[in-house]
């Protein structure tokens, strides 16, 4: 019936060809990373400013993503309504958002439309007009967005294991902050925040396209050179000392989920670690249809409809989730499951023939990413925000062939397998016990008490 | 506010489509274009049936049978496009429209031979069974039931081709109806396949990292020996007699959170030579925030939630829809009547030179971004090939929008946005009640 041995075989992988990106520094101290790509008449830039999410306040977490947020809604030149008119006109693309690490804007245009557009980024970023009703109108809708969040058992699960893996430590409040954090940004700590970190001095722009590496900077200078940097220093990054795995199972009871959520999670690696592309592939054996989660889980047990893992390397230590949702009744096995197809990696390592194809879902992904500019553009950003070397990227699917059976068991014995913790949201009555069974160190806490803004995950009030 | 200073759309240059155009000896057209930038390839094939060619009293026919090219042939199982690409860091799909059925598959590229053997294997033997075929078909049902039934506005597309059409199959849309959907035997299938899915209805596209010859190779390989049946291919030759008298339907709904509106006027086929020009309309109508419908309807005088317009063009005439969605508390004849408003006023207030040019500017960006991944330029000779018979008129597609002017848009809109030209649906909540409390 299956004459599968009928299709041809697979031919040897082939090679990206990428433009080789150059450096200069501004007299303002602004890095500006160039690169040319002429098949299309577009261009695209993005300004990488060094500072996110972990420069917030516990107390302010949603700090830098209202900033980010409102440099698109109006400037000393224009209302919001007016800054997306001339944006539309220029068929631009002009977007901000801010992660941990940085905050970014960025903006792509056909090539005779680029230097308006690009001055449309000069203007959001310089001279965002913080206006009074916009930030009430982001905010609101920040924390009505909020609402959404914590209704998904699966986000909130996300968000719990975040706090878990992370503490009190810098990245350990929530990036989009929450409900209590949100109404405290006043428009001034929103403007501080800006004047602060928003700076030349620790900013990169990438900028590519069609246009000539020199062309690419004398824009650059002519827009952004006279940026200036304020006189407050910018300090010393964030580095609040991250607290060491440990296992340990933390249970939110929420009894009207529709079914639980579960993570399995640990902290991993920085994105500059050697162990980077081990990891990569680490968490490929474990992921998608054919991965071994979605094996064990799905096709092998019917324990839910899916199961896969992910990896998320930042300037200091990132992490790495194995998640899937189930009945609650099912939710104690599959977390066995999950953790056990975790430990596989180390058990029943995957062999090099194994990999050939797990690796190709890497390197798929990255080719496809950077069919565009806007998709070099951010791949350039990404290594240059983690002082990865650009010939890094480069090289990247050469990377991922290259790791072998022995460096992905070696990583994941141990990387991803010692002390990981657990985390499941749903109707605790349905698990708890048989959780207590096999996990020394369990919390349970009620959905109604759970505050993500606190490194305890409930109200300060309750630790005394 | 600083001004923006105007952006002349014809500096923007695009270099033409590079592709190679071949016709096997069985009828199989195969369109390559090399781009050796990423080592990905995507492959489309696309078939010449889709809705508008379902068989009688079968509407939907075409879109199920979409479903059953996934179950697996007599070499292969089930689910074998998703083994093929996913698990190699590729996807696949397929999408039904009223006049095509495409299939589509991006792969890193030293794997497109084995995509290659896999569409003709599914072109060549097909094999359903029951089993599968009553599966799918509740997969279908469901489909219907969450995407027109249950998601809001989900029947305005449905009704909007059912009403305007008076004879064209057009009429019945693509999703078909459960009823006829039921109705459908595994003899239906076979009949089916036998009819459509033949190598001289077939349009194979591979863009991306490919070698010209060698792929040519390939494709002769796998798909050559698949033989061409001697009946012809049925063609949908029926032609929908002009419009005399506006039509007009009131539709209501559970599920209507605000009540909305589309008026929907015929138009000539995509191959048409005021195609251009009612894709400039349809942007100065109703693309982005900028547009005039917008500008009135949605920012200015706040009647609408949501208000834009879309020229959908076929391969054989189609329709030109106006859409509006009411702001809360205001009565549809409101936001109808500023809908009307606009739409009378592109009849005697052209674009001028700055509308026209932001106008280009959008067109122009928007085709030069799809150009730049190999799904999209491959999509975009799918199109061009299908609905206006040539891949070349891809690369003619940005001049012939540069060069439509002001009064091509007022001949345009004065032609076909007639009264009597127009099909109107309203969509109504099921309590009226309900739809304007607040």
């Amino acid at each position: 019936m299956n004459e599968m041995s009928a299709i041809p075989a697979a031919g040897p992988p082939r090679d990206a060809i990428l433009p080789a990106p150059v450096e200069r520094v501004l007299d303002n101290g602004l890095r500006v990373i160039a690169f040319s790509q002429r098949n299309l008449p577009l261009i695209a830039a993005q300004l990488i400013v060094g500072c996110g999410g972990a420069a917030e306040h516990e107390d302010e977490a949603g700090l830098s993503g209202l900033v980010a947020a409102l440099l698109t809604q109006g400037t000393a030149q224009r209302s919001a309504t007016e800054l997306a008119a001339a944006s539309d006109a220029l068929g631009a693309r002009l977007l901000a958002a801010s992660g941990y690490d940085a905050s970014i804007v960025s903006v792509s245009a056909t090539t005779p439309a680029f230097p308006h557009a690009f001055a449309l980024l000069d203007e959001v970023v310089r001279r965002p007009a913080f206006a009074p009703h916009e930030v009430d109108r982001v905010r609101t809708k920040s924390i009505s967005d909020l609402a959404l969040t914590y209704a998904n058992p699966s986000a909130v699960a996300r968000a719990v294991a975040h706090r878990v893996a992370y503490a009190g430590a810098p990245y350990g409040h929530p990036l989009s902050g929450t409900a209590a954090t949100l109404e405290t940004l006043t428009r001034e700590r929103v403007a501080w925040f800006h004047e602060r970190f928003y700076r030349p001095d620790d900013a990169v722009l990438v900028i590519g396209g069609d246009l000539s590496v020199d062309e690419a900077f004398a824009l650059t200078d002519r827009v952004l050179g006279s940026w200036r940097a304020p006189a407050m220093p910018i300090g010393d990054r964030p580095h609040g000392a991250v607290p060491p795995p440990r296992t340990q199972a933390v249970i939110v009871d929420k009894p009207d989920a529709g079914r639980t959520a579960l993570v399995a999670g640990r902290l991993a690696i920085e994105r500059r670690s050697p162990d980077y592309y081990a990891a990569t592939v680490a968490t490929a054996v474990l992921s998608g249809y054919s991965g071994r989660l979605n094996q064990e889980i799905r096709v092998k047990r019917g324990l839910s409809y899916g199961a896969g893992a992910s990896l998320t390397a930042r300037r200091q230590r990132g992490t790495f989730f194995a998640t899937t949702l189930v009945d609650h009744a099912r939710a104690a096995d599959a977390i066995g499951v999950v953790l056990a197809t975790i430990r596989s990696l180390a058990d029943a390592p995957a062999t090099d023939d194994d990999l050939v194809t797990r690796k190709a879902t890497v390197t798929g992904g990255f080719h496809r990413a950077i069919e565009t500019v806007d998709g070099i553009t951010g791949a350039v950003g990404e290594h240059v925000l983690y002082d990865v070397p650009i010939d890094e990227m480069q090289d990247y699917a050469h990377r991922i062939q290259a790791v072998d059976a022995e460096s992905v068991r070696a990583f994941a014995a141990r990387g991803l397998i010692p002390d990981a913790f657990i985390v499941l949201v749903g109707d605790a009555s349905k698990f708890a016990s048989e959780i207590a069974r096999t996990h020394e160190d369990v919390r349970v806490i009620p959905f109604e008490r759970l505050d993500l803004g606190s490194p305890s995950l409930t109200p300060a009030a309750d630790l005394g | 506010m600083t001004a923006l200073p105007t952006i002349s759309a014809s500096a923007i240059g695009v270099a033409p489509i590079r592709y190679v155009d071949r016709t096997l000896d069985n009828g199989l057209r195969a369109i390559l274009v090399p781009d050796p930038r990423v080592p990905s390839v995507a492959i489309n094939v696309a078939y010449r049936v889709g809705g508008k060619d379902d068989p009688l009293g079968r509407s939907g026919f075409a879109h199920l049978f979409e479903h059953l090219m996934f179950k697996g042939t007599s070499r292969t199982v089930a689910e074998t496009m998703d083994r093929l690409t996913e698990d190699v860091g590729g996807y696949n799909n397929a999408f039904t429209s009223e006049d095509i059925t495409n299939y589509y598959e991006v792969v890193p590229s030293n794997h497109l031979e084995r995509l290659l053997w896999a569409e003709a294997d599914r072109l060549a033997s097909l094999t359903v069974n029951e089993a599968n075929f009553a599966t799918e078909r509740d997969v279908v049902i469901g489909e219907y039931d969450q995407r027109i039934l249950a998601e809001p506005y989900g029947m305005l597309d449905e009704l909007v081709n059912r009403e305007a059409y008076a004879v064209h199959p057009y009429r019945r849309g693509v999703i078909g109806s459960p009823a006829e959907l039921n109705a459908a035997s595994l003899d239906d299938v076979v009949a089916f396949h036998a009819t459509y899915y033949r190598p001289d209805n077939a349009l194979l596209i591979v863009a991306g990292d490919l070698d010209v010859d060698q792929t040519l190779r390939w494709i002769e390989c796998w798909f050559g020996p698949i033989p061409t049946p001697s009946a012809p291919i049925p063609r949908v030759r029926v032609v929908e007699p002009a419009q005399t008298l506006e039509r007009t339907y009131e539709y209501r709904a559970a599920n209507v959170p605000l009540p909305a509106a589309e008026e929907a006027y015929h138009i000539p086929a995509a191959s048409h030579p005021d195609a251009a020009a009612l894709d400039v309309l349809e942007s100065v109508l109703g693309a982005g925030r900028s547009s005039r419908l917008y500008t009135a309807l949605v920012y200015q005088k706040q009647v609408a939630t949501s208000a834009y317009a879309a020229a959908d063009l076929r391969e054989q005439p189609g329709l030109f829809g106006a859409r509006v969605t009411c702001a809360r508390g205001v009565e549809l004849a409101t936001a109808r009547a500023a809908l009307t408003e606009e739409l009378e006023r592109v009849c005697s207030d052209p674009p001028g030179e700055n509308e026209l040019a932001r106008v280009r500017t959008q067109i122009a960006s928007s085709l030069v971004r799809s150009r730049q991944t190999n799904t999209g330029v491959a999509l975009e000779l799918v199109r061009a090939t299908t609905e206006r018979g040539d891949p070349e008129v891809a690369n003619g597609d940005l001049a012939r929008y540069l060069a439509v002017t002001g009064d091509d848009v007022l001949r345009v809109a004065r032609t076909y946005l007639r009264s009597e030209n127009r099909t109107s649906i309203e969509y109504l909540p099921a309590s009226t009640s309900a739809g304007q409390a607040q």
